[in-house]
């Protein structure tokens, strides 16, 4: 009898030891994100969460990674930087992410980045494109964030040199949001044209939500300048467009203006045409990858992939891949895999990250030609 | 300096004035009679303008309908917000009714973020585009309505506080709500009438302002901060204040706008209201429910 209550044991506790086994190799790896999904750019924080839960969704359907689920959390940042600090510090002591992914606004990664290194946890930055995250990466001092998109330096760069070729580099004013971002495109501009002993016609901000530009758009249009950057997103997008051709126009536009969110009747107007862009993304770049995402995406949203669901899309898979590679979720680690990433981007470049973990896809340089956004080439930032 | 860019600017700054003071009579006559600061003032001009988009892209009424569907549906909510929230505060409790428009507005801001997502919604018809052209000074007609609707809404609001025995009698509670009482004014009607009114032009401002600018849940924020200030400015409660004060702003913002930065013409208000505060504190025009 007592030998049957031992051997009854022994198969309990083995069974439980079994079953605890396949608990810890099922248990899915969760990676958390910091993104608006409240507050004035709500609406790009939507299209991040949906290009990495597209990312996670196909390699779920390929038996995960590690044969493991994976998972992701949002956490809203109303893209605030204390806000920012609140929602990862919450994911930090939770103890159960492997990385921190986006950030989306420049102001929103400047601040989880000393969280991340004080935890050694991996932070890949999506969105936010001030060039200062690059700065403090890398052999800048922070070891743990890796920045997968362009900064503004680069990407404005790219665009100056292209805008000198056509001898119209001369005579930018700037309008901008007064965030990182729109100081991080005052100051690539600025940068950009000191190469070439040019500097920009004037420069502006006006705060994020502020809906009215007929004044401002009054100044600059006055001033007469050759072309005019435009710095501004969702909502504040919209209404400057709307304004701008309520006023006529009249002054190409350049910079970073968002050319696939322009509403269809000013395009169709031909008002933007003369637009000069850069942007690392553009949904009608010609590569087989690009239009296989681009039809997946609006199936399975209901709407096309803009500049923000890329970079999620793809900063997801690069942060998969880095976990692939390391072979663990240790997080140092996916770290060290991270670093010697050389993931074959769906614009047809690699991606690899260099000293300062900034990686290095091809800027796109579009133009607005007959009410259309027509993509004049790429160029590796 | 060329005449036509001053004379653009100050168009513009008029057109911008009566658009604040659309907003920002609603909030004072709230103020003025039951002394609550709706802090989700912004919010039921954000849903009228929200409903106004919904309208238009749904129904071939037209503008001038759905302007009045608007309106009378805004009219509708004030009743209800007072007999559901403010009714109990029983003209007593101002940090109560600061808490409760605070969380109200936080319900209706982010029920709007799940119910109609973030992303802006733009408003297109016959009018979107169509100026007014003189020489090279361009305004846009629905700007010009805009500006046609916060004119006849002042003269409504004036017509109906001086003209009305509802008027008087919101004159009245707002003076003395107790010696209201003894002469026969119920403070509850009257209270419930000023909410209705006030809700229901910030509805007006929504739906007239749903086709200029771009529609999403976090709009109301956006004007209605600049109302506080405008209303303070004037004399709380006061709405010619309210009115005189908010053109006066739109007028030198834009002004300033063509020699300053942006973000100092967009902190003129706020340094003005402390201003105000430190030295005037009744306001330019004292407070009180006036025209």
């Amino acid at each position: 009898m007592a030998r049957i209550h031992l051997q009854a044991i022994a198969a309990g506790a083995a069974f439980i030891v079994a079953a605890g086994t396949a608990m810890a190799q099922g248990a899915p790896i969760v990676i958390g994100s910091s993104i608006p999904l409240t507050g004035t750019v709500a609406s790009f924080g939507q299209h991040s969460r949906w290009g990495a839960e597209m990312a996670i969704a196909e390699a779920n359907a390929k038996g995960g990674v590690l044969g493991r689920k994976i998972e992701i959390d949002f956490q809203d940042n109303r893209c605030n930087p204390a806000e920012a600090v609140k929602s990862v510090t919450q994911m930090l002591a939770e103890k159960k992410y492997v990385a921190i992914h986006d950030g989306l606004c420049s102001s929103a990664a400047l601040a989880i980045m000393p969280l991340v290194e004080r935890a050694g946890i991996p932070f890949v930055v999506a969105n936010a494109s001030a060039t200062s995250i690059a700065e403090k990466s890398g052999v800048g001092g922070n070891k743990w964030t890796f920045k997968v998109n362009p900064t503004d330096a680069s990407l404005l760069d790219a665009l100056i040199r292209h805008l000198h070729k056509d001898g119209k580099a001369g005579g930018i004013a700037f309008l901008g949001e007064d965030s990182d971002f729109g100081r991080a495109g005052s100051d690539g501009l600025t940068q950009a044209l000191s190469k070439l002993n040019l500097k920009l016609a004037s420069t502006d901000y006006f705060q994020k939500g502020a809906p009215d530009f007929t004044a401002v758009f009054t100044r600059i249009k006055a001033a007469k300048p050759q072309q005019l950057a435009l710095y501004a997103v969702s909502a504040d997008f919209q209404n400057a467009m709307r304004q701008w051709a309520q006023l006529g126009g009249g002054v190409p536009l350049t910079g970073r203006p968002l050319v696939d969110q322009v509403p269809a009747e000013i395009m169709a107007s031909g008002l933007l045409d003369g637009t000069t862009a850069v942007q690392p993304y553009d949904p009608s770049v010609d590569t087989p990858g690009n239009k296989a995402f681009v039809a997946a995406f609006t199936a399975r949203f209901n709407t096309a992939p803009i500049l923000i669901s890329f970079e999620s899309y793809e900063s997801t898979q690069i942060l998969l891949d880095a976990i692939r590679r390391a072979g663990k979720t240790d997080p140092a680690a996916i770290r060290d895999a991270l670093a010697t990433t050389k993931f074959a981007s769906i614009l047809g470049s690699t991606v690899e990250f260099d000293q300062n973990n900034l990686a290095h896809n091809n800027a796109i340089i579009l133009t607005i030609r007959g009410g259309k956004v027509v993509v004049l080439g790429m160029s590796k930032t | 300096m060329d005449p036509s860019f001053l004379l653009q600017l100050l168009i513009n700054g008029i057109v911008i004035g009566v658009i604040y003071a659309l907003i920002a009579m609603g909030l004072s006559l709230i103020f003025g009679v039951l002394e609550i600061v709706n802090f989700a003032h912004g919010e039921f001009y954000m849903l009228g303008a929200m409903l106004a988009y919904y309208l238009s892209i749904g129904t071939t009424l037209g503008y001038w309908p759905t302007v009045a569907i608007v309106t009378a549906v805004a009219l509708c909510l004030g009743f209800v917000l007072y007999e559901a929230l403010l009714a109990s505060l029983h003209g007593e409790g101002f940090e109560r009714s600061i808490l409760l428009t605070l969380g109200l507005s936080m319900v209706l801001q982010n029920g709007a973020v799940f119910l109609f997502t973030t992303t802006p919604k733009m408003i297109a018809g016959s009018l979107t585009y169509s100026n007014v052209v003189l020489g090279s000074v361009r305004v846009p007609v629905l700007r010009l309505y805009a500006l046609g609707m916060g004119l006849a809404a002042f003269a409504a609001l004036y017509l109906i506080l001086n003209r009305t025995r509802i008027g008087k009698a919101m004159r009245g509670v707002a003076q003395n709500r107790d010696a209201a009482l003894m002469v026969g004014i119920n403070p509850h009607t009257v209270s419930r009438l000023a909410v209705a009114i006030g809700i229901g032009l910030s509805g007006l401002a929504g739906a007239v302002l749903a086709p200029v600018y771009a529609v999403d849940p976090m709009m109301g924020a956006s004007f209605v901060f600049k109302a506080f200030a405008i209303i303070i400015i004037g004399g709380l409660g006061n709405i010619s204040g309210a009115a005189i004060a908010a053109v006066a702003l739109g007028v030198l913002e834009s002004l300033m706008s063509a020699f300053l930065p942006l973000v100092l013409v967009d902190a003129f208000a706020f340094v003005a209201m402390i201003a105000i505060l430190l030295f005037r504190p009744q306001g330019l025009f004292g407070r009180g429910v006036r025209v």
